[in-house]
């Protein structure tokens, strides 16, 4: 029988007196895709870490690659026994071509110091192939989709120099950027990947989209292996379970639409709304309800929230209570009483190197201003009962700068920053991507709180298990305009999932699923 | 709790270790010449008009905006009051006000360039700037006029207030108030958030382009005023402006490394261009050379950038020291610092 692609042995790493990893056993078959789950602060990252060489373990750990001890705190000796590590941060130059960027390490085939451009061609699409795509090596990666990114980037991890191909493939969180409809896509490659006979770790903190396509799964909880399962024997709520070492409590979506909530006009009514893909769009939005919106990437999906609140140029009409909002003006948006999370945390919805603080209070500052001055210890009051009432942690970190914080927490604090202004319309633009279950489960009961208070709020998702749990009803985007409404009993994520594919003549017969 | 609080502070008040060893070295080098009050009247009064066109850069840089038309604004006001007295004989207060309404209205140029026509404020203040320095040549003639004949305009900087020429006690005026606007008004608070993200600043509500024009405007009239102050206090000179512009970059980069690090902030600033000052002060008297206050002042601005930069990332690594020493705090104690892993990685591939 042929040794293991990676077997890890006892494998313990302290810090000071804390223990990150505690005698980690764990083994990977060639041509095995195995996923590694844990939270944030599990010791996912440090086992990735000693993998690459970085740290080096407690004395007593033991790690092999396909069959050779790996020497800790080498890089060149995981390099060099075949470990390759995609990061979230995949590295590509976007501005660059598929080529450049896939032979830009390894080195061009020259003749002369020429690049030779048919040999440099053949070699890119060859190492593509490998991994299932056949993206063209002369598109510029800024060009591609997420998942297709993700797939130049293992097909260059993949990329064989020297003859011999890689033993193992580590992928760390490649999904936190990852809209849930191209997950498919980036598992084909890993499939085609995986049947060259390489080894796969997949890292992550996400369950719901991993856990179908691998062969094993493991949790990894305060440095300790807690479980391994083959996949078919897998349960979610022990695997939830085993994650967070406590029952997740469920959430519960709100009985919506009722008589009540629809008794008052809508709160937010926007009238042939057009902002890049969208074509005419209407909708209503009443208090008290959630509404999702879901569509795939290109349907006007990713527009919408952003050309309600004014964040991107629209044409159309959008009124909060009757009051017409002018287009471009996010501050008399928010006077009205709209709210709006954007999708990319670190691009638009929180200045990095503030204070998770200041971020919090950013949208008003007036309770804090007296006697011309910003009291700060008011301020710091008000956000320390925010941070109590989200379970943001670290507790004492209100001084630190946002960059400081886990994703999960930062996104808690961008929600306290608007829940702090009672909006009545609050606008969700992927609001859980990138965030661990917990902090998940946390947001969605906020979520529907919030709506229970009396707002009207709208979650743009392309999780639909999300939409499903917090939406009482969920409008599907195509083309530019709404092509369906899904409601009540119907509404579940197979429903969902078959209304991307329905003809549009046959939308409004989507009441037939259950027959 | 935290562990920069409890140390000496090496890091956040380098800059007043630094300007204490300057103190001694020279003190103890040149006594005589060094160790004297005229010293630090000179130091005071010579460094106030290159601390007010600080102040002037560090507004728009808080907001994200370069104004790099600082020196020559400040050049064309300047000789704008001179020719103003003593061609057309106004008399000084009208002469003020239409100086400093012309350091104002460079301000608001720049801005419109830069919100209206989305011209990047490095390229649209360095364009500018060139063209103060036409209109200056244009307006004096190229020629260096007399110093007006007017006690007024002489006394306005010259004189002694406890020791000092009055015009240290117009730059305290203008640092307190500049503190304030940046440190405990919303406005500065908004300010910050769109020089850190414009974007997520104008999602919160921040009307970005208003602040970035407003910020413009300030910086013109501070560095009107500036310019003003200088002809009152060392006399008419057609090359003064391009001099303060880079002894104001290095103090508002090197600030930014001091007292609240990784930010821009008013005393920091303050604090730079004293140091540098005091350490340019002390060279000159001890060799005597012309070069040294260009080479000082070249050396700290990469010096201070290089600083700024090695910052960034830092309070990371502070709060990964504290994680591991407390057993209390479990979150994160690996995750944090995925840059350097990638950096890692990308060096080995």
């Amino acid at each position: 029988m042929t040794s293991p692609a990676v077997e890890i042995r006892g494998l313990s790493k302290t810090f000071g007196v804390k223990t990150v990893l505690d005698s980690v056993e764990l083994t990977v078959p060639p041509g095995e895709i195995h996923v590694l789950l844990g939270q944030n602060g599990s010791g996912k990252s440090t086992l990735i870490k000693i993998l690459s060489g970085y740290h080096h373990p407690d004395p007593g750990g033991m790690v092999r690659v396909g069959g050779h001890g790996l020497q800790f705190g080498s890089p060149a000796s995981s390099r060099a026994l075949g470990c390759r590590f995609v990061h979230q941060d995949l590295g590509l130059v976007e501005s660059s071509s598929v080529l450049d960027n896939l032979l830009i390490g390894p080195g061009f085939p020259t003749s002369a110091g020429t690049i030779r451009r048919g040999a440099a061609a053949r070699v890119a699409r060859a190492a593509l192939a490998r991994v299932g795509l056949d993206t063209d090596p002369a598109a510029l990666v800024g060009a591609l989709g997420s998942a297709e990114r993700t797939g130049v980037a293992i097909a260059r991890a993949m990329l064989a120099e020297d003859g011999t191909p890689p033993v193992a493939l580590i992928l760390d969180e490649p999904t936190a950027a990852l809209p849930v409809n191209e997950v498919d896509q980036l598992l084909a490659n890993l499939r085609a990947t995986a049947a060259t006979g390489a080894a796969i770790l997949y890292v992550t903190h996400y369950i719901d989209e991993v856990t179908g396509f691998a062969d094993r799964v493991s949790v990894l909880r305060n440095g300790v292996l807690v479980a391994t399962w083959h996949v078919p024997d897998l349960d979610r709520d022990r695997l939830i379970h085993q994650l967070i070492g406590a029952e997740l409590e469920q959430v519960q979506r709100l009985e919506t639409p009722h008589a009540d909530t629809r008794a008052k006009p809508p709160v937010l009514e926007a009238t042939s709304l057009r902002a890049g893909p969208l074509e005419g769009l209407s909708l209503d939005a009443w208090a008290g309800e959630v509404t999702g919106i879901c569509g795939l990437t290109g349907s006007g999906r990713e527009s919408l929230l952003g050309a309600l609140f004014g964040a991107r140029p629209r044409a159309g009409e959008v009124r909060v209570a009757g009051q017409v909002l002018k287009p471009h003006r996010t501050d008399l948006a928010i006077e009205a009483g709209l709210a709006y999370l954007p999708p990319d945390r670190r691009a638009s919805g929180g200045v990095m190197d503030m204070t998770a603080g200041e971020n919090v209070t950013l949208v008003n500052l007036r309770p804090f201003w007296r006697r011309m001055l910003l009291r700060k210890k008011l301020e710091k009051a008000e956000v320390a009962g925010w941070f109590e009432k989200l379970d943001v942690r670290p507790k004492d970190g209100i001084s630190d700068p946002l960059n400081t914080f886990s994703g999960g927490n930062q996104q808690k604090l961008l929600f306290a920053k608007w829940l702090r202004e009672t909006p009545k319309v609050l606008l969700l633009d992927e609001p859980t991507q990138g965030v661990d279950v917990g902090a998940k489960a946390e947001l969605h009961r906020q979520i529907l709180a919030t709506a229970k208070q009396g707002a009207a709020v709208i979650v743009s998702s392309t999780d639909l298990d999300e939409l499903v749990t917090l939406c009482s009803r969920v409008l599907v985007i195509r083309d530019g305009r709404i092509l369906d409404e899904i409601a009540g009993d119907d509404l579940t994520t197979r429903t969902l999932n078959r209304s991307f594919h329905l003809e549009p003549a046959a939308a409004g017969s989507s009441g037939d699923e259950h027959a | 709790m935290r562990k920069t609080r409890l140390n000496i502070g090496l890091d956040r008040f380098s800059g007043l270790y630094l300007w204490a060893a300057f103190i001694l070295v020279f003190g103890f080098w040149v006594p005589d010449l060094f160790l004297s009050m005229s010293t630090v009247h000179l130091i005071a009064s010579t460094q106030a008009v290159s601390a007010i066109i600080a102040l002037a850069v560090l507004v728009p840089m808080i907001c994200g905006q370069y104004d790099l038309s600082v020196g020559a604004n400040a050049n064309l006001t300047g000789m704008v009051a001179i020719v103003l007295q003593v061609k057309q004989h106004w008399p000084l207060l009208p002469t003020l006000l239409v100086s400093i309404a012309i350091g104002l209205a460079v301000g608001a140029v720049n801005g419109f360039v830069v919100v209206r026509f989305r011209v990047n404020s490095f390229i649209a203040t360095l364009g500018m700037g060139s063209v103060l320095t036409a209109l200056m040549l244009l307006v004096t003639n190229s020629q260096d006029e007399p110093v007006p004949l007017s006690a007024g305009w002489n006394n306005m900087t010259q004189y002694p207030v406890f020791g000092f020429q009055v015009i240290i006690y117009y730059l305290l005026a203008i640092v307190l108030i500049a503190w304030w606007v940046v440190e405990f008004t919303p406005v500065g608070r908004q300010m910050r958030a769109a020089g850190g993200n414009p974007e997520a600043a104008r999602l919160s509500g921040i009307r970005i382009n208003r602040l970035s024009w407003w910020s413009l405007v300030a910086a013109g009239g501070i560095s009107g005023l500036g310019g003003i102050l200088y002809t009152s206090l060392t006399g008419p000179s057609l090359t003064f402006g391009p001099d303060l512009l880079l002894p104001a970059f290095a103090a508002v980069f090197l600030g930014s490394t001091q007292l609240q690090p990784g930010r821009f902030n008013v005393w920091g600033t303050m604090l730079a261009i004293f140091v540098l000052a005091t350490g340019v002060e002390g060279l000159q008297l001890v060799s005597g050379a012309v070069w040294v206050g260009d080479m000082f002042n070249g050396v700290a601005l990469i010096l201070a950038v290089a600083l700024a930069a090695s910052r960034r990332g830092k309070p990371i690594a502070v709060r990964r020291r504290a994680i591991k020493t407390a057993a209390d705090r479990p979150q994160e104690a690996d995750d944090p610092a995925p840059v350097q892993d990638t950096a890692q990685v990308g060096r080995v591939a």
